[in-house]
């Protein structure tokens, strides 16, 4: 809407770009001009009395401490800055509302000149309810989003670049601090270390358990798929079950399994060798292995499933036509099998790299809690992802811990992104199908 | 014929090694779960009572414990909660997703692009992402140690995952659809009489989904419920040491055995399942 269409518009137009609903009382359309009216109201009354506040809030974060000799409650600057945002979000709400009351009375308007009549409140609810079913309908899961996982992703990107946490919780202030978190973990010599060597492992582990789950999931199905498999449904029940037992069941009986009276141990002992700390701080390699086998054994069947799915998709006549040129069973396997199965599993790859990234229950259920020296709050083992969940959750470093969040975001924004544009531009050169 | 005797015994050979190498695999897949099932019925409660992975002797007291001596582990109250969790964000994650998809699948409109794009951006991060600010968040809003603080961020996460419900949408001939707007049938009747009749299968699967998600998970509830009587059944195996482990087993393998018998129940839409993201963009 230009200012050239209001400038010519009639003057309950004009009124309600300037009052909401003002223009549609004017037009006798009671209920519908009451309701803009009132959360027109309801916007000012809100923006002066607290609105406003909120807003310099959420840049100052709270100017007075709490100070229990004086009995002062002082500022709280963690609910401050969710109230400066829910005020945002508001504004942003407001001027959605304040649109469609716009479009609406212009329409009102065109009827009204046309001579028509103009539905009233109930009618007109009714026909919105069924030509904008789709806004009726999405609102709800929208807001929920919105709410629960939007709200909580920008909430944290703000507190990445506040000094919240270790002794800086409210009452205490809280501060903005720029990129003040992204420089220590970048520049303190222990958080440095212990984010560099995480991280090289954290990428380690993701690619080697992505090439072990996929290419694992890939031969049973294969093996599954062979013409001398009889009863093929009873041999994929196994890995059926493993897939259906609950990952943290599986995980715990794990730890039970490696554990000091453990059955591995037993027979380690009765052996006549001492028992072995698998899952100790100090089991380096054991516990990394450990840890590879049992995300593979939980991840496996996903992949044998999936890889069924498209094998069984798959066109058999290219392989009959490369045993008559005389291509052998390993050539057929590289050449034709595994392009075709690679092409139409970019996407889950992609999904199971990061989910291997970011794999938070493995080590949290075999280790969980362990802090090693030369390590900043974590153990060799530790994912980033682990990492976060010690300094945020264990240790209330909330900025520090949001920062590595950030981090960690950009890591497998930027990993995907690259892989998913580049699949889909290979997708466009057709080399399949 | 000298080839395809040959031949013969090469798939013989063959034969013998895939199978020798599925009945180890199926034993690697299938020894845990026996074991945990052996323990489950186990007579010593202590995991130092087995003999390897056999327990001493075999008895149902595990499972008799687990309900009535609960004064250090309430399991009846554990898996009370679960129930309660996962019952309701089954029932209204299914009502959001279906919706979602619905609407996805059979509307065109000027934000449905930007709506899918974000989605999949997001999906891209596991919500495992904003976890701290939930947790703040929830710490802020007094929804710690609150049942439906859990069950609010399950359903709301839920229609993120409308895909595989949205490819069975796109399934349903359009021709339908017309037919009903023809007789005159606004979107509202449409979607509850024509639409949500056809669907039942896809709502079946989605309300289970729905109910496995929360029934299985430990990381929400860990994080958010603090207080002993607030514990889900994850929560509690989880505090269970190796001198429970007969409590654990049996704790494990009751919760375990819904779940199985519905994936094997749905097997069949596991597959559809697992490569949805794969079939769609």
């Amino acid at each position: 809407m230009d200012k050239k269409s209001l400038r010519k518009s009639s003057f309950p137009v004009k009124a309600s770009a300037l009052i909401m609903g003002s223009g549609q009382l004017m037009y006798k359309q009671w209920v519908k001009g009451l309701l803009y009216l009132l959360v027109f109201a309801a916007t000012v009354v809100y923006m002066i009395l607290m609105g406003a506040e909120d807003i310099v809030g959420f840049f100052t974060l709270g100017t007075e401490e709490a100070d229990p000799w004086l009995g002062t409650s002082g500022d709280d600057s963690v609910i401050m800055l969710l109230r400066g945002l829910l005020a945002f979000f508001i504004i942003i709400a407001f001027f959605a509302v304040h649109f469609s009351n716009i479009r609406d009375i212009l329409e009102i308007d065109k009827k009204v000149r046309a001579g028509k009549p103009v539905p009233g409140f109930v009618k007109s609810v009714s026909i919105f309810m069924d030509r904008k079913f789709y806004i009726v309908a999405l609102i709800l899961p929208v807001a929920g989003v919105l709410v629960f996982n939007i709200l909580p992703i920008v909430f944290m990107i703000l507190i990445a670049f506040t000094n919240y946490g270790g002794d800086t919780v409210p009452p205490k202030l809280v501060d903005w601090i720029g990129f003040g978190n992204f420089v220590k973990i970048l520049s303190l010599s222990d958080i440095k270390s212990t984010f560099f060597k995480i991280l090289a492992w954290n990428i380690l582990w993701a690619v080697l358990s992505t090439f072990i789950n996929y290419f694992g999931g890939l031969f049973l199905a294969l093996l599954l798929n062979k013409k001398c498999v009889k009863g093929k449904a009873f041999w994929r029940a196994f890995p059926i079950l493993a897939y259906a037992v609950p990952g943290f069941i599986t995980m715990l009986a794990f730890k039970f399994m490696f554990s000091y009276g453990g059955p591995i141990n037993y027979y380690i002992t009765s052996a006549g060798g001492s028992a072995v700390g698998f899952l100790d701080i100090d089991a380096g390699i054991k516990a990394k292995l450990i840890g590879l086998f049992v995300n593979a054994w939980i991840s496996i069947p996903t992949s044998m499933l999936l890889a069924t799915g498209i094998l069984s998709n798959m066109n058999t006549d290219l392989y009959e036509a490369a045993s008559i040129d005389g291509a052998s069973k390993w050539k057929q396997f590289i050449k034709i099998t595994l392009p075709f199965v690679i092409f139409s599993t970019t996407p889950v790859l992609i999904t199971s790299f990061i989910g291997n990234f970011n794999n938070f229950g493995i080590f949290y259920f075999l280790r969980g809690g362990l802090y090693m020296d030369g390590y900043f709050l974590a153990s060799d083992t530790d994912l980033l992802i682990n990492w976060l969940y010690n300094l945020s959750i264990d240790n209330n470093y909330y900025g520090i811990g949001a920062a590595v969040s950030l981090i960690i975001f950009i890591i497998t924004s930027i990993f995907s992104l690259t892989v998913y544009v580049r699949s889909s531009a290979y997708r466009r050169e057709d080399t399949f199908r | 014929m000298k080839i395809k005797k040959r031949f013969g015994k090469n798939s013989i050979i063959d034969g013998v090694v895939t199978h020798i190498i599925l009945i180890a695999v199926c034993f690697v897949f299938f020894f845990p779960v026996l074991w945990l099932i052996m323990a489950s019925f186990s007579k010593g409660g202590s995991i130092y009572d087995f003999d390897g992975f056999f327990p001493g002797s075999f008895s149902f007291n595990g499972y008799s414990r687990l309900f009535t001596d609960t004064t250090m582990y309430d399991y009846p109250n554990w898996l009370k909660n679960t129930l309660f969790i996962a019952v309701c964000s089954s029932i209204i994650g299914t009502v959001l997703v279906i919706l979602t998809a619905y609407t996805i699948s059979r509307f065109q409109f000027r934000s449905k692009k930007m709506l899918m794009k974000t989605a999949l951006i997001l999906n891209m991060f596991p919500g495992f992402m904003g976890m701290t600010a939930v947790y703040l968040l929830m710490v802020n809003f007094g929804l710690i140690n609150k049942l439906w603080g859990l069950i609010l961020i399950y359903s709301a996460g839920a229609p993120m995952g409308y895909l595989v419900q949205k490819g069975y949408f796109d399934t349903i001939s359009n021709s339908i659809y017309e037919a009903a707007r023809i007789d005159g049938a606004g979107n509202m009747k449409v979607f509850t009489k024509i639409t949500l009749p056809l669907s039942k299968p896809i709502i079946v699967y989605t309300a289970l989904t729905q109910f496995a998600w929360p029934w299985s998970d430990f990381i929400l509830p860990n994080l958010l419920l603090k207080n002993k009587d607030m514990w889900t059944v994850a929560v509690g195996l989880m505090h269970l040491d190796e001198t429970q482990f007969t409590r654990f087993a049996a704790g494990a393998i009751f919760i375990a055995v819904p779940i199985v018998i519905l994936y094997f129940a749905l097997s069949r839409f596991l597959v559809t399942g697992v490569s949805a993201g794969a079939v769609k963009e």
